[in-house]
């Protein structure tokens, strides 16, 4: 089996229980075959844990959730060591991170100690405790929602670790039919639990793999780092995208060209990723705040004056 | 990849070059301001740009010019070679002076030494800014567009000859921009600057220079056809000078000591006139010919005085009792009155005397002995005409007989070519009365390759005769050649003749009373010839290609002794300007030409058809042009059907399709996809071959997979959409 039919059955089967998201299921998948970590932007009650949920079952995944709280301390994020008076030794309790896929709810509402622990271990794929490091479990992939709405008692990430996150998603509302759907589906028995694994760990991170092989022309690579250099420039932005957030847009574009079926990325896959890659790695001026300019509408507006490589390069 | 500017010997040639435009500067104005020390200077800008060339920094270069000012203070205003106390307490001295006067505001005190310092602060700017555009901005255009306007007003408003200096800035700074944008453009395309790939890229841009050089040097260069300014703001009163040098503006004028040159019209009206019929105005004639032009003997003559309604009397005795009046109303004021042929007498409101002076013939208006400048006058005149049978009759052998007071109508330079009488002798060969010859000259001009110009005249210069020149070299000119040459070689077949000044009757602009108003213009001054017919009297001829206001006598006509006269003059044609083109103007050069020389004659003869060749070939290939999308996919398609079947194909022809669309209409933006653009083209024409291509495209050109394009298959769905294009 193809690897795009592989993926589309995913997707379709997140399509069970999260209706008329498509979209947010093909960039979760995207985000979870380049190795990367989805920051989920929404307000409560959109189905951002059913996503999840519905996405690890759908790879036969661990899922792991962490609620976060004003109160969660590092160590219940990436677990202690406990002595055992039994054989006279600390033995690790492995905390919620050690899992495949895991659900960060709500990420803004607990301490920067701990926000960092858990991007710290997002980063190295590890954690580690009182001198000894601990792989986490492959493939790993964190879901981290986060309330646009609340803002007290919330401690908004810093940009630098925004910048840890591959994509951001928002979720929005369903639509008048879609919604009407969900109504009629959640009249019957949950569906999440009825939902089936159509692909092997094994095979996920066979599909990782591949993602590395999909070509990246030298036009697209410099599309790309035009494209960066532009948010760079702009008179409206204080911080643009790090080269980091380049890399990012290349890999996502790499992953979202395997789930369309092509073995090359093209400028189309770039300027649809470049939204959720940019949009919250581009620090606004006041003067875009002032002008109701978004991040998302600078990437816009950048991606449609900056020109669309079309011809092969020649060699000078 | 080292940059252009890291290349020491590339940047290094450029700051010479700029020296030299610098030097060109600082030529002009150390001439005209008689500065004097120019090496100094020079070696001032020398010292600044090396040091800019080799980024010392500025706590070193500021000192070191600053020393380099004193010293030239101390040097050249004290004389010392070094700074000593006597030439340190110079400098102090000249600055406090300077510095109170600054204070004082008072300007005229400051020394010169202190404006030296302030013209040094001008150079040293100067370079700074080139530094600065050479290093930095890689584009020097604006400052070599400002050297060239520079000379090019110096030497149009000044005494300073900007003739080499303007071709020396042509080639320094056309290889100086060239070379700068060739920089530029390594820059931007990120290419490695070794010298010896400069090299490579600078081999045409030398070839270039040196052949538009070489090309211009040895092109036929035209005379300007703009005026100098000089001599035409002076002349703006109306009253230039008919034969100055340079270029003159037409119209009336009293020195004629240097003909030549090219001029350009004026239509200021000079006077207007009610006549019964156009006639030539005569002011004045000239006797002696000096090899550049015209002046006057000194020859002692009685002046005749006459009053209003006295009958004067001239060379050209009215014919019979009835008379012809004319109405003059002058616009410009000319103390005389300009007089047809056959003047009885005239009349004018004021009381005044009339000063006739035989030798120079013109009629001076005086009011109690100064001069008068009539406004309104009436002459009254009848055409005298000509026994045809008499000027048959007028023997060459009667010449010898003529009393000595005609000798300074025969008088010729010494120095006059022998060509010039030579010419003569042989035009009027087989003439052999003394009006033959007078004829034969005259109409030689209209038959020999002679052109009619006032634009484009040489004057002589040197020992260059003005006559031989025209007759032999240029053979092209305006009436005062003409005429000049008619005289020249009427004298040197011993016919008395003399040079005429006046106007020509002027075009008509309205009719009272069965009179026809004439204009006349500073335009229509003019210049033509009296000659001495022996037994008959002075008679005008009109060598003048164009014109013929002469008493030119139709030799068909069978002339009965009951009808021996002709009448004089015919009326001449009005404008010169509208005379037949006199296309084989090589016909009379005497040295066989060469090649080169031919092919630029036939360039120059052919250049009205080659012009309007040319531009009918550019209108068509701007027709061309913008029916392009009708006609490029008829051309497109058979072209790419016979290329080889490959990707590359394929590439250029979908390339060729995306600019097919666009000049059929639909536009893709910038930042738009090919594939979003695709799909827009598409849902336009309502086909799905576009998607098709494109995705070929992609997989080409994105997916590095060149070889999976099957250009034969998709050939089809690319000539269905080029060919929608043309619709």
């Amino acid at each position: 089996m193809k690897a795009t039919e592989r993926l589309g059955k995913v997707i379709d089967n997140i399509e069970k229980v999260i209706i008329g998201k498509r979209e947010i299921a093909e960039l979760s998948l995207v985000a979870l075959l380049s190795h990367g970590h989805v920051l989920l932007e929404d307000v409560p009650g959109v189905g951002k844990t059913m996503l999840v949920r519905a996405l690890a079952k759908s790879v036969g995944a661990d899922f792991k959730r962490i609620q976060f709280t004003p109160d969660l301390l590092p160590s219940d994020v990436v677990g202690v060591s406990i002595y055992s008076p039994k054989d006279m030794q600390f033995h690790f309790r492995p905390g919620p991170i050690m899992g495949n896929i895991v659900l960060a709810d709500e990420i803004n509402r607990t301490s920067p100690k701990t926000q960092s622990a858990l991007l710290e271990a997002m980063e190295e794929a590890s954690v580690t405790t009182d001198g000894v490091t601990m792989q986490i479990p492959k493939p790993f992939f964190v879901m981290a929602t986060q309330n646009p709405i609340e803002y007290e008692g919330t401690y908004p990430l810093p940009e630098a670790q925004l910048d840890r996150f591959l994509l951001r998603v928002k979720m929005g509302y369903p639509t008048r039919e879609e919604e009407i759907e969900v109504l009629t589906r959640s009249q019957s028995i949950p569906p999440i639990e009825e939902l089936e694994s159509v692909l092997t760990l094994e095979e996920l991170l066979e599909l990782q793999d591949a993602v590395r092989t999909i070509r990246v022309d030298d036009t697209i690579r410099a599309y790309i780092v035009e494209l960066a250099t532009h948010t760079r420039r702009d008179p409206y932005v204080y911080l643009g995208v790090s080269p980091r957030g380049s890399i990012a847009l290349m890999k996502a574009a790499q992953a979202y060209a395997m789930l369309k079926g092509r073995n090359y990325v093209t400028p189309d896959d770039i300027q649809y990723l470049a939204k959720p890659v940019f949009g919250h790695r581009i620090m606004l001026r006041s003067e875009a705040r002032y002008d109701g300019i978004t991040a998302e509408e600078l990437t816009e507006r950048i991606i449609a004056k900056t020109r669309v490589p079309v011809q092969r390069l020649v060699n000078q | 990849m080292t940059s252009i500017r890291k290349n020491k010997v590339f940047m290094g040639l450029l700051y010479i070059l700029v020296f030299l435009l610098l030097s060109e500067w600082l030529r002009p104005v150390i001439e005209l301001t008689e500065t004097g020390h120019h090496r100094l200077f020079l070696a001032f800008v020398a010292i600044g740009l090396i040091m800019a060339f080799f980024d010392i920094p500025w706590w070193v270069t500021a000192p070191v010019k600053v020393i380099y000012i004193l010293w030239f203070i101390v040097y050249v205003y004290t004389g010392n070679l070094f700074f000593t106390a006597e030439s340190l307490a110079f400098v102090m001295e000249q600055a406090s002076i300077s510095l109170s006067a600054l204070f004082s505001q008072d300007w005229q005190a400051t020394t010169d030494a202190f404006r030296t310092v302030l013209f040094f602060a001008l150079l040293w700017m100067a370079i700074y800014l080139i530094h600065y555009w050479v290093s930095f901005r890689l584009s020097i255009f604006l400052f070599y567009l400002l050297t060239v306007v520079f000379i090019a007003v110096l030497d149009t408003f000044s005494p300073y000859s900007g003739d080499a200096a303007i071709v020396r800035i042509m080639v320094i700074g056309l290889l100086l921009a060239g070379l700068l944008h060739l920089a530029r453009w390594m820059e931007h395309h990120a290419a490695t600057a070794k010298t010896d790939k400069l090299l490579v890229f600078s081999i045409p841009l030398l070839m270039l220079l040196v052949a538009s050089t070489a090309f211009a040097f040895y092109l036929p260069k035209a005379e300007p056809i703009w005026p100098d300014p000089v001599p035409y703001i002076t002349s703006y009163s109306g009253q230039g000078g008919v034969g100055q040098g340079g270029v003159g503006r037409i119209g009336y004028g009293v020195d004629d000591s240097q003909l030549g040159g090219s001029f350009v019209s004026d239509d200021t009206t000079v006077f207007r006139a009610e006549v019964e019929e156009g006639q030539y105005w005569k002011v004045e004639v000239k006797d002696v010919y000096t090899t550049k032009g015209w002046e006057l003997s000194d020859e002692d003559a009685q002046e005749q005085f006459y009053r209003n309604g006295d009958e004067v009397v001239t060379d050209f005795p009215p014919q019979g009792e009835d008379r012809t009046s004319a109405l003059v109303d002058m616009q410009l004021p000319f103390p005389f009155v300009l007089y047809p042929y056959g003047t009885a007498s005239f009349l004018m409101e004021e009381t005044l005397d009339y000063r006739y002076d035989p030798v120079q013939q013109r009629f001076d208006t005086l009011q109690e002995n100064t001069a008068f400048e009539p406004d309104v006058y009436e002459v009254f005149y009848s055409e005298p005409s000509f026994s045809l049978t008499a000027l048959r009759e007028t023997d060459v052998e009667q010449l010898d007989g003529l009393p000595t007071e005609y000798d300074r109508y025969l008088q010729l330079p010494d120095e006059l070519p022998d060509r010039v009488g030579e010419l003569a002798q042989e035009i009027a060969a087989g003439s052999d009365t003394v009006y033959a010859q007078a004829q034969a000259i005259e109409r030689y001009f209209g038959t020999n390759g002679f052109e009619y110009s006032q634009s484009d005249i040489a004057i002589p210069e040197g020992d260059e005769d003005y006559v031989d020149q025209f007759l032999f070299e240029t053979q092209r000119g305006y009436c005062d050649n003409f005429s000049t040459s008619m005289v020249v070689m009427l004298r040197s077949l011993d016919i008395p003749a003399r040079w005429v000044k006046g106007f020509n009757e002027g075009e008509v602009i309205d009719t009272v009373d069965g009179y026809d108003v004439y204009e006349v213009t500073n335009n229509n001054a003019h210049s033509w010839v009296e000659a001495y017919m022996p037994g008959v009297g002075w008679m005008m001829f009109e060598p003048t290609i164009g014109f013929t206001g002469s008493s030119s006598i139709d030799f068909d006509l069978e002339i009965d002794a009951s009808d021996p006269e002709e009448e004089m003059p015919d009326r001449p044609e009005p404008e010169p300007e509208t005379q037949p083109e006199q296309t084989d103007s090589n016909a009379a050069t005497n040295a066989e030409p060469t090649t080169g020389e031919r092919f630029l004659a036939f360039v120059a003869e052919q250049a009205g058809k080659l012009i309007a060749a040319t531009i009918a070939l550019l209108l068509l290939a701007l027709l061309l042009f913008s029916i392009r999308k009708k006609w490029m996919p008829k051309v497109l398609i058979p072209y790419y059907r016979r290329k080889q079947a490959d990707a590359e194909t394929f590439e250029k022809a979908y390339l060729r399709l995306l600019k097919q669309l666009e000049l059929y209409g639909i536009k893709r933006a910038p930042g738009q996809t090919l594939r979003s653009y695709a799909e827009y083209v598409d849902s336009f024409f309502g086909t799905k071959e576009m998607t098709e291509l494109t995705a070929a495209y992609e997989k080409s050109i994105y997916g590095g997979d060149p070889h999976s394009v099957d250009w034969p298959k998709l050939k089809e769905s690319w000539e269905n959409l080029i060919n929608r294009t043309s619709g």
